[in-house]
């Protein structure tokens, strides 16, 4: 549907490097990555705002790199919408058919249609400056979807709007995207990603470094920055080893993990999901998992109840639902052990 | 509204100072006119025709010119190219010139050895002594304030408006005058208000191009030379209260312009 070959751009100091993208008809596409990843700089070249210096972009297998943005198909949202001022809900929608010299009946036919479906039908008269954020994105959406794009673009579309609104939005946007239309989103929140993409490409500096399902990006990322996006606080930089058929890593502060049977490289990273973490406030059974004694250093509330800081020679994240951490009755200073199993550690090449 | 603090005293007080500077003289100009001089001049043909000839002259050069300004300032405000710095310096320096060394240098361009003068001519036109070349003098010196306000103006126009525009299948130019000129609108208004104005009480140059027909500006100067203070008075008088009062309507026309369609997130 979708074809990034080889997209290279210079603006100023940055530029995207090298981007190639693959994406089939009906996919959800998040592409991820913090603001000044070149993350809108890749959906401007997509939409035609911007040409690339080098590669190709090919949309229902035709080569559009050099189309005009009017030919391209491909409808973009703005992150904070750029709704028109001067005009009313009704002049914003009705826009792009104007553009397109429809005839006065089906304008406001297609209108009505539209702005019914995403709800903002009783909006249509009025100026847009005292509309809320969601307002303002639904009018943004029908103004896009109203030329029946056959790509939807969209940047960074939760931005400003109330937490409460997302979870509406998110609906609208798997609503849309299980009709048929494919869907490119871009936005810094894993979150977002999670629950929106069946394929997530992540952006850093200009370049994809990692790309696929939602699963495997987060519970598999291919390097640090990946992984702290994920949210995955616990990293040890270890040298590998194997010691009579076992997997060891060993930590510079000489906490031995032990791993599953795999191919090592000499060192690396090696990191734990704060979830695949366990606390115990006594000495579990000894079993096959990693098992540490360690000092409760802190504990701040978290989205999914609390995180403790544990220091067990080498400093720990876990996350603990809250009724658990009743359960648990630790404090600061408090004794714990943690465990993992061996297969929660993922293992990072090198300096990655 | 002030505090009693040494500070916003000596401020409020030399702000004062310079608000007596401007209107005194201005107020002086007034009392010393009596009610019948002024009828008589209101009267007089060719205090009318002049003031008549200086307004729509003025407004005719402001309007004609704002055909090429006003693309130019969006070239400005939007696009880089070599030697902008450079266009930027040009378009400011009728600023900066006398306006006798302005006045002389249209003259020497329309007359007939000049290169707009001889076009004028295989016409059948006369630009020297003519409203035609008096526009072009008025706006000689004017066109700055127009291009550099409505530059202004478009800079302040989000750039992500004119990329949606286009992104929703609209042309360069339908985006043009449906988004980046609406929404620049007001500061395009102001330049135009200042240009015209700034037209229409323009002498230096004007006088060098056509001392006939007159202007205002010449017709008070030439009263003044020939019959002395008293005589140029009501007529300068009469010219102050016709230009403030168009300037005030045009002010009050551009914001009412602005109040039925600008939001806050357009002047951002």
């Amino acid at each position: 549907m979708l074809r990034l070959d080889n997209i290279s751009k210079r603006l100023g100091e940055f530029s995207l490097a090298d981007i190639s993208i693959n994406i089939t008809a009906g996919e959800y596409y998040v592409l991820l990555g913090r603001s000044g990843s070149g993350k809108t700089q890749l959906l401007e070249l997509i939409a035609g705002l911007n040409d690339p210096d080098s590669g190709e972009i090919w949309i229902d297998n035709e080569n559009v790199t050099h189309k005009r943005i009017q030919e391209r198909d491909v409808g973009l949202v703005f992150q904070d919408y750029a709704i028109f001022p001067n005009m009313t809900v009704f002049g914003n929608i009705a826009y792009s058919l104007h553009c397109r010299k429809y005839d006065n009946v089906v304008i406001n036919r297609e209108v009505k249609r539209v702005s019914e479906e995403l709800n903002i039908a009783h909006l249509l008269n009025r100026y847009t400056f005292n509309l809320s954020g969601g307002e303002l994105q639904r009018v943004a959406l029908s103004r896009t979807l109203i030329t029946s794009p056959k790509l939807l673009l969209l940047d960074e579309p939760m931005a400003s709007v109330d937490a409460s609104l997302k979870d509406d939005i998110k609906r609208t946007f798997r609503q849309l995207n299980k009709k048929g239309l494919t869907i490119v989103h871009v936005t810094h929140d894993f979150r977002e990603a999670v629950s929106l993409a069946s394929r997530v490409g992540v952006i850093h500096n200009g370049r994809i470094i990692q790309e696929g399902t939602p699963e495997e990006v987060f519970r598999r990322p291919v390097n640090k920055f990946v992984a702290r996006y994920a949210g995955i606080r616990n990293f040890f930089r270890v040298r590998f080893s194997n010691d009579n058929g076992t997997w060891k890593a060993r930590c510079d502060g000489n906490l031995v993990f032990r791993l599953p049977d795999d191919r090592y490289p000499p060192d690396g990273l090696l990191i734990v999901r704060s979830d695949a973490v366990k606390l115990h406030n006594s000495e579990p059974d000894p079993g096959n998992d990693n098992r540490y004694k360690g000092v409760v250093k802190e504990i701040t509330p978290s989205e999914h109840g609390m995180e403790v800081m544990v220091d067990a020679g080498e400093v720990f994240y876990v996350d603990v639902s809250s009724d658990e951490f009743k359960m648990l009755k630790i404090r600061e200073m408090s004794d714990v052990w943690i465990t993992f199993t061996p297969e929660s550690g993922i293992a990072l090449q090198g300096n990655a | 509204m002030v505090r009693n603090n040494p500070f916003n005293w000596i401020f409020l007080i030399l702000s004062s100072l310079v608000l007596l500077f401007i209107l005194a003289p201005l107020a002086g100009m007034f009392l010393d006119t009596s009610s019948v001089e002024l009828i008589e001049t209101v009267k007089d043909r060719e205090v009318q025709e002049s003031v008549w000839l200086t307004l729509w002259v003025s407004f005719a050069a402001t309007f004609l010119f704002a055909i090429g300004a006003i693309p130019l300032a969006w070239l400005l405000a939007r696009k880089q190219f070599p030697f902008k710095n450079v266009v930027q310096g040009i378009i400011d320096l009728p600023v900066v010139l006398p306006h006798t060394a302005a006045g002389i240098a249209i003259l020497g361009f329309i007359s007939r050895d000049g290169a707009l003068g001889k076009a004028a001519d295989t016409l059948g036109l006369t630009l020297i002594n003519n409203p035609s070349g008096i526009a072009l003098a008025m706006a000689f010196v004017s066109i700055p304030f127009l291009i550099n306000s409505a530059r202004d103006g478009f800079t302040a126009v989000p750039e992500r408006l004119e990329k949606a525009a286009l992104t929703l299948g609209a042309s360069r130019s339908r985006v043009f005058f449906t988004i980046s000129m609406p929404l620049a609108w007001r500061s395009i208004v102001t330049g135009f208000i200042m240009m015209f104005a700034r037209g229409m009480s323009e002498f230096g140059a004007v006088v060098i191009v056509a001392y006939h027909p007159m202007i205002a500006p010449v017709l008070i100067y030439e009263r003044f030379s020939s019959f002395g203070l008293k005589s140029a008075r009501p007529a300068s008088v009469v010219f102050i209260i016709v230009a403030l009062a168009v300037f005030i309507l045009l002010r009050l026309i551009s914001l009412r312009k602005k109040e039925t369609y600008l939001s806050p997130d357009a002047q951002a």
